[in-house]
């Protein structure tokens, strides 16, 4: 996309000006989605995203600037702004570059460049409003959607790097609307992966729209939730947010080495209990948050983040490995060229135990079954965390009781850890997007389902 | 590049194929800055532009939007909103307003010259970070930044339209880590200005150490309902997350709770609620909105009686009335709807009385963009703050829950401060209200 003199020229001009590295990151992003209400279209839209982010350091100092433009002369410039402070006599040279792709382990059968599919894309929502609909008048709205991008990226940097790689992502979503009188209340499934317009083909449409009604249905009877220090049994799949949140942004050097995780002191420590295992791995074939090589172009890797309840890895990138001394993991991540990379998850997950759901639910007097989790949010300092439970049921004398409404899970990072006793069989991965320094990347959460033996439920009963 | 010609040739091209259209070009300068003991730790500038074309053809609506300004993407921004317009339904309201006029903002009043220079900028960041580094009990300042951003929209229609507004934004921000033995807490503090000159960093530094320190002796509460008063940071994010219940847009979608209620009590009679764009203390500032239309103050709620929902052209035709001057959109959006400036006028009640008994004051809300079914009402967040009595903070307090049902909520002010406050970012000017029986979980 950038051509190789224009990278050169740019890259032996930062050098010039005394910095220790430099890398160029150019992006080119086509994307497209469209929505629909109810059995209508209600937007098409399509763009195409171009730009390219420049990165120097000097020590540990990051000066990152970024333009639509790929002028040599424009991208000169802001190197010039950039080091205007920091400007020495040459400490290094560059490299020639040496191009190499990564072995693409996510390949996609229908990318958007080859066809945007517009048409197929609107039967499918629409076959899936006509399920959350059908038989049902409680359910008064629908709301679809599918969002297909590709993003082609191209990494250089001043130590000979030169790499290429090319991502596809689709999600398609459905969310209903249930009411009763002045009651209203929601439901929503969606489903997405690394690969083209054949997502569409791993799951019918007509259990998305069916998903969704039933948690619309499920939440319009709900009852306000009982509040207080509980029990939680978190559902599996979407419920890996908690880990996410509660552990997983602990865990990057992002927050490491600044010290403003509650963990940077405690590799090789026991931080969870005993029968806490837990992963961040890029490598599954075209999962969600899966990449080929990260956004400095190292290639991904499997990461075992706790072993039997001990911290046994950090995430990793660049500047967190020269900060922190830990080797480099592949999860240098960004949203886009607009962002510099930061130490990121990709898909982070519990790993399957040996109990059952059933068991878990039958060890609760007075607790809370915590089905389906919405997003949560974490500060990373103290590892206070929140999330909120979409689909949540008390329980009662080892017995599901009802469906509750308007629960929040609450606790520390550290804590929750150790008040895992259970860990289930049942283990899914889910997909999200996960905001953070370097933008909104895709990230999976995973995990079977668990039990948390006290964690503070708030609630409206 | 010379903009308005090239406005004209991508719009050209869409009338050669019979539709019309209007053109968003948002442009933006900005530099941020991030220190870590006591030096630079991140410099970052850009320049960006981006092309946002929405075509009516045969009324289905088509989007497209670019980033690359070169002939061939620019031809493709035409072909793909007239392509995604063939794919979309009919929708007779929403049409390319007859308003073909030149508007413009002040420069002088809302883009004044920027009066710090680079050095000036990073010895402010310097000293942000290291002064409430090195206030007792802080371990450190892990997030921290100084910026400047300065945005240009400008919006052309085939309809003779061009509309442009500049403005200049500063802030700074800073998350002090409190530390004690085992005990951590985290607050953050900012503060905005249109020039960086007018920036306050000692107050932030003051009011991010003092919170940070406060809150290390912070404890849950028993759970019980309290009367509670959300601190302005913590109003704003909540009357935030429940937005949709004023958009004309969600109301056609037939998702607002309050689409059927213009002209009913949806609010205590003592709640005055309005949109005040034209407010230009405030960073939400507009003197037209994303279709050209002229902005003005729309009171929304009057003696908790709702007046109007916000609209945009397309909403307004669709409920048979005018817009308000309240659409929305990006460069990479459809057409939509959104306050400007929201406003609660000033009440009776005086701060004592305000803050007279037993109550709980709550400074920040988390989870705000997940706890909250903005349709439904229903919301769970976590919380931190102060257990007060007449005005006193008597225990600070964490680990909370705060639940309810926000439009029942609202219907429960019990009263209204008699002093309007910004909120650190400047988009929405309120008094701090007193709601009765909120549940609490500690």
């Amino acid at each position: 996309m950038l051509p190789v003199e224009i990278a050169q020229r740019v890259l032996d001009h930062a050098l010039a000006q005394g910095a220790d590295f430099a890398d160029l990151f150019v992006e080119r992003q086509q994307r497209q989605s469209l929505s629909t209400l109810l059995d209508q279209v209600d937007t098409v839209q399509s763009g195409l995203e171009f730009g390219i982010g420049v990165r120097l350091v000097y020590g540990d100092k990051v000066l990152y600037g970024y333009t639509n433009q790929a002028s040599a002369d424009v991208l000169c410039k802001i190197v010039s702004t950039l080091a205007a402070k920091d400007r020495r006599d040459p400490i290094s040279t560059r490299k020639a570059f040496d191009y190499r792709v990564a072995h693409d382990l996510h390949p996609a059968r229908m990318p958007l460049s080859k066809d945007s599919a517009l048409q197929a894309k609107i039967e499918y929502l629409l076959r899936a409003d006509q399920a959350a609909r059908q038989g049902q008048s409680k359910i008064t709205r629908t709301m679809g959607s599918v969002a297909q991008r590709e993003q082609q990226v191209e990494i250089f940097n001043s130590e000979g790097l030169h790499t290429t790689d090319t991502r596809h992502y689709c999600r398609i979503a459905l969310s209903a609307v249930a009411a009763d009188g002045s009651e209203q209340a929601t439901g929503a499934e969606n489903i997405g992966a690394l690969v083209g317009w054949e997502l569409h083909q791993s799951d019918d449409p007509l259990r998305l729209g069916e998903e969704a009604r039933r948690q619309a249905l499920i939440n319009l009877g709900a009852k306000p939730c009982p509040s207080g220090q509980m029990p939680v049994v978190i559902g599996n799949g979407f419920g890996g947010v908690i880990f996410h949140e509660a552990c997983g942004h602990l865990l990057e050097t992002t927050s490491v080495a600044i010290k403003a995780s509650v963990f940077h002191d405690q590799m090789g420590e026991m931080i969870a209990h005993p029968c806490v295992n837990a992963v961040d791995d890029g490598t599954i074939n075209n999962a969600w948050g899966s990449i080929n090589i990260d956004d400095e172009g190292l290639q991904t890797q499997r990461t075992q983040l706790i072993k039997d309840g001990r911290l046994n890895s950090f995430l990793v990138d660049r500047m967190g490995s020269q900060q922190t001394g830990f080797a480099r993991t592949g999860s240098g991540r960004r949203e886009s060229y607009r962002y510099a990379p930061a130490s990121r998850m990709r898909n982070t997950f519990i790993e399957a135990g040996s109990d059952s759901l059933e068991d878990m639910i039958a060890s609760i007097d007075r607790g809370i079954f915590a089905a389906r989790m919405g997003g949560g949010s974490v500060q990373p300092g103290t590892g206070e965390f929140n999330f909120a439970v979409t689909e949540g049921y008390y329980v009662e004398n080892g017995k599901v009781q009802y469906p509750v409404k308007a629960a929040t899970l609450i606790s520390t990072g550290p804590k929750v850890l150790k008040e895992i006793s259970m860990v289930g069989t049942d283990f899914a991965l889910a997909c999200g997007m996960c905001g953070s320094v370097s933008g909104s990347v895709p990230t999976s959460v995973g995990q079977p389902a668990l039990k948390v033996d006290q964690i503070l439920v708030g609630g409206n009963a | 590049m010379n903009l308005p010609h090239f406005a004209n040739q991508v719009l050209e091209r869409v009338r050669q194929a019979g539709a019309e259209a209007d053109l968003i070009v948002d442009e933006q300068e900005s530099l941020s800055l991030k220190a870590r003991d006591g030096a630079l730790e991140e410099q970052a500038i850009s320049t960006t532009r981006i092309l946002g074309l929405r075509v009516i053809q045969d009324e289905r609506v088509g989007i497209a939007y670019s980033e690359a300004s070169d002939d061939a993407a620019l031809e493709h921004l035409a072909e793909q909103a007239l392509l995604n317009a063939r794919f979309n339904q009919r929708e007779a309201h929403e049409r390319i307003p007859q308003n073909a006029q030149t508007l413009s903002t002040d420069d002088q009043l809302l883009c004044p010259s920027s009066d710090l220079d680079n050095e000036a900028r990073i010895e402010l960041a310097l000293y942000l970070e290291r002064t409430l580094a090195n206030k007792p009990q802080i371990r450190n300042v892990p997030y921290n930044g100084v910026t400047e951003q300065l945005k240009h929209r400008q919006v052309f229609s085939t309809q003779g339209l061009q509309a442009s507004s500049r403005q200049r934004s500063n802030a700074l921000y800073a998350y002090a880590l409190a530390a004690e033995g085992e005990l951590t807490a985290m607050a953050g503090k900012g503060h905005a200005a249109r020039t960086g000159g007018q920036l306050d960093a000692d107050k932030v530094i003051h009011q991010a150490h003092a919170e940070a320190v406060a809150l290390l002796q912070g404890k849950p509460i028993p759970s019980k309902r309290y009367h509670v008063i959300f601190e302005r940071e913590a109003q704003e994010s909540l009357f935030s997350a429940f937005r949709l219940c004023l958009s004309g847009r969600s109301a056609q979608d037939g998702i607002n709770p309050w689409r059927e209620r213009v002209g009913e009590r949806v609010a205590s009679p003592i709640l005055h609620l309005a949109d005040q764009p034209l407010n230009t203390d405030g960073f939400g500032y507009h003197l037209f909105d994303a279709e050209g239309t002229a902005c003005a103050e729309t009171p929304v709620i009057v003696e908790g009686v709702l007046q109007t929902l916000l609209h945009n052209s397309a909403t307004a035709r669709h409920f048979g009335t005018q817009s308000t001057g309240h659409a929305q959109r990006g460069p990479k959006s459809s057409l939509s709807v959104g306050a400007h400036q929201l406003s609660i006028a000033p009440g009776q009640t005086t701060q004592s009385d305000l803050t007279s008994g037993e109550y709980l004051e709550l400074t920040a809300l988390q989870g705000t963009h997940s706890g909250a079914n903005a349709i439904s009402g229903d919301f769970s967040f976590g919380a931190t703050g102060y257990l007060c009595r007449n005005g006193e903070r008597l225990q600070p307090v964490r680990g909370i829950t705060v639940a309810g049902n926000y439009y029942q909520m609202l219907k429960q002010i019990a009263a209204v401060g008699d002093q309007a406050h910004w909120n650190w970012q400047r988009s929405s000017l309120m008094p701090l209200l007193r709601f009765a029986d909120v549940a609490i979980s500690g």
